[in-house]
């Protein structure tokens, strides 16, 4: 399922994984289109985070996933961090936004 | 391990660094040979030096940046480990030591199965049965069929049929089995080992990193099938027709035909690519891909001209088949290394030093490993060094192959450094 609207506080999950770019296009992994969801559970202190991979063979595919959870960890010191990697559905070119557009022919 | 994530596959960087500094270093030596011996492309060219030449380009070169960029994006092309990277390394060493006696062979003009050349076969052939096995098992491993893992497995088989048919051509000059003139399996030698086994891998390869570089999605696949077909039937049909004193021409012209339009299926497949990206501006490697890309084009008009016949437009004997060579060869494939490795070195180099400090430290990103104006400046030699290469021998210009010559040199030396320094790359924190 991919998330279209994010509630004030998912949205600066969001603006913080933008500092996560995807290291072979240069472009961050959000204005990509590979985060589909964001969840932020006060009670349990959790945030969950599904994401996918522009293909499941991307050689850095772990290493952008290890970004994002290293990143939430600093910024939400206390939090559980669950980084989903899901498949389904499964990412397509449409999913970069105007602003990831513009980025990858700079 | 996250369900579906393949990219613990990776192997060491260990397993594939060496060869880029190995296949780099053949490049500078065949390209430093060149300069020396570049008259013998306009004589009688199968020389000592010029073997030399041609076996430190496709075997030195070519293949052992080949096998090494493979271990590379054998996890990323069919979702799969290599099967053992030990063997990897085994076959390195093998491979460098046939070489070694290969061209010790040829420049002591041992045009016969001597001790050197034979020993140098065998340690080639022997370096290929375990590459051709490292990949086959990785393939049969792997649960993802695509047309990839296809054009993959099937360059391997002709890899191996390559280097066996090479050692018995040796064999046979000596000991006389097969009463066919040795130029005529020279052809079989040339059309599989360029496209049964260079071409089709490169395709199976390309098949699934161009769409994936240039981000594209919905392409024609059909393309890529359809060449499968035609340039197996092809390779195949020359294969069986060499081992005949004589043979219908009009099948060898049929098989080459076939070839012909594999190739231009495969081009399709890449202007459909090119049409349909979604990122524009192409990448310091991306560009010598390209320019690869349209010197195949050029070289598929070189082998129809080499079948219409050297005399057809007035050039002497043998030139038309050096030109088709050099195109495919420093044109083609060099030119499809030298853009490639800035999208697979760097990044295997980058996950090695980087890997465990993304997100706490600021790190450089993959693309800022290796000097950027030295791709540009090598992309300009090479290219002028083609151009050249095939202005001069289609005029018979001695002072432009030199020329051209010199200026392949000096792209195989600024790919050096930039490859050194990639590999040889020192651990930066960027402070914040």
């Amino acid at each position: 399922m991919i998330q279209k609207e994010f509630s004030p506080e998912e949205a600066k999950v969001l603006e913080i994984l933008k500092q996560v770019p995807d290291p072979e296009v240069e472009v961050n992994i959000v204005d990509l289109g590979l985060i589909y969801l964001v969840n932020i559970d006060e009670k349990t202190k959790t945030i969950t985070v599904d994401m996918t991979l522009s293909t499941p063979g991307c050689p850095v595919g772990d290493t952008i996933i290890q970004h994002v959870q290293t990143v939430l960890e600093i910024n939400y010191p206390g939090y559980d961090v669950k980084v989903n990697l899901v498949w389904e559905p499964q990412w397509t070119p449409e999913l970069i936004s105007e602003e990831g557009r513009a980025q990858l022919n700079q | 391990m996250q369900v579906g994530l393949s990219t613990q596959n990776a192997p060491s960087v260990w397993v594939v660094a060496p060869h880029y500094l190995i296949g780099a270093l053949n490049f500078i030596i065949a390209s430093g040979l060149m300069v020396f011996h570049y008259e013998d492309l306009l004589g009688y060219h199968l020389t000592a030096p010029m073997l030399s030449v041609a076996h430190l380009m496709i075997l030195g070169w070519v293949s052992v940046v080949i096998f090494g960029a493979l271990y590379q994006l054998i996890p990323v092309v069919m979702e799969v480990k290599i099967y053992s990277e030990k063997l990897a390394y085994a076959t390195l060493a093998v491979m460098v030591a046939g070489l070694f006696f290969l061209i010790k062979g040829f420049l002591s003009f041992e045009f016969k199965a001597s001790h050197a050349i034979t020993m140098g076969a065998t340690f080639i052939i022997i370096a290929v049965l375990m590459f051709a096995l490292n990949t086959l098992k990785s393939a049969a491993a792997s649960e993802k069929k695509s047309i990839s893992r296809l054009y993959i497995i099937a360059s391997g088989l002709y890899l191996l049929l390559n280097v066996s048919l090479g050692l018995f051509m040796v064999l046979n000059m000596s000991y006389h089995w097969v009463s066919v003139a040795h130029t005529q399996f020279l052809k079989a030698h040339l059309v599989v080992g360029l496209v049964g086994w260079f071409l089709m891998l490169i395709i199976g390869v390309a098949a699934r990193l161009m769409p994936m570089f240039l981000i594209v999605h919905k392409l024609k696949e059909d393309y890529l099938k359809w060449g499968f077909y035609f340039l197996n039937a092809g390779i195949l049909t020359i294969f069986i027709l060499v081992w005949f004193p004589s043979y219908p021409k009009v099948l060898f012209a049929v098989a080459l035909l076939l070839i012909l339009a594999g190739m231009v299926l495969f081009l399709m497949y890449n202007y459909d690519v090119f049409k349909k990206r979604m990122r524009k501006k192409l990448d310091s490697g991306m560009k010598p891909t390209a320019i690869a890309l349209v010197i195949l084009a050029f070289a598929l008009l070189a082998f129809i001209a080499v079948y219409l016949g050297d005399a057809t437009f007035g050039l002497p004997a043998g030139r038309l088949e050096i030109v088709a060579g050099i195109l495919m060869v420093y044109g083609f494939f060099t030119g499809i290394i030298l853009g490639q490795t800035y999208k697979t070195l760097p990044f295997i180099i980058w996950l090695f030093h980087y890997q465990k400090l993304v997100g706490r430290q600021k790190t450089p990103l993959p693309g800022e490993m290796f000097n950027e104006k030295l791709v540009k400046v090598h992309t300009w030699t090479f290219t002028i060094s083609v151009v050249l290469f095939v202005i001069g021998l289609l005029f018979s210009l001695k002072v432009v192959v030199l020329a051209a010559a010199i200026t392949m040199l000096l792209t195989s030396l600024i790919y050096g450094i930039n490859s050194a320094k990639m590999i040889f790359h020192k651990k930066q924190i960027i402070k914040k």
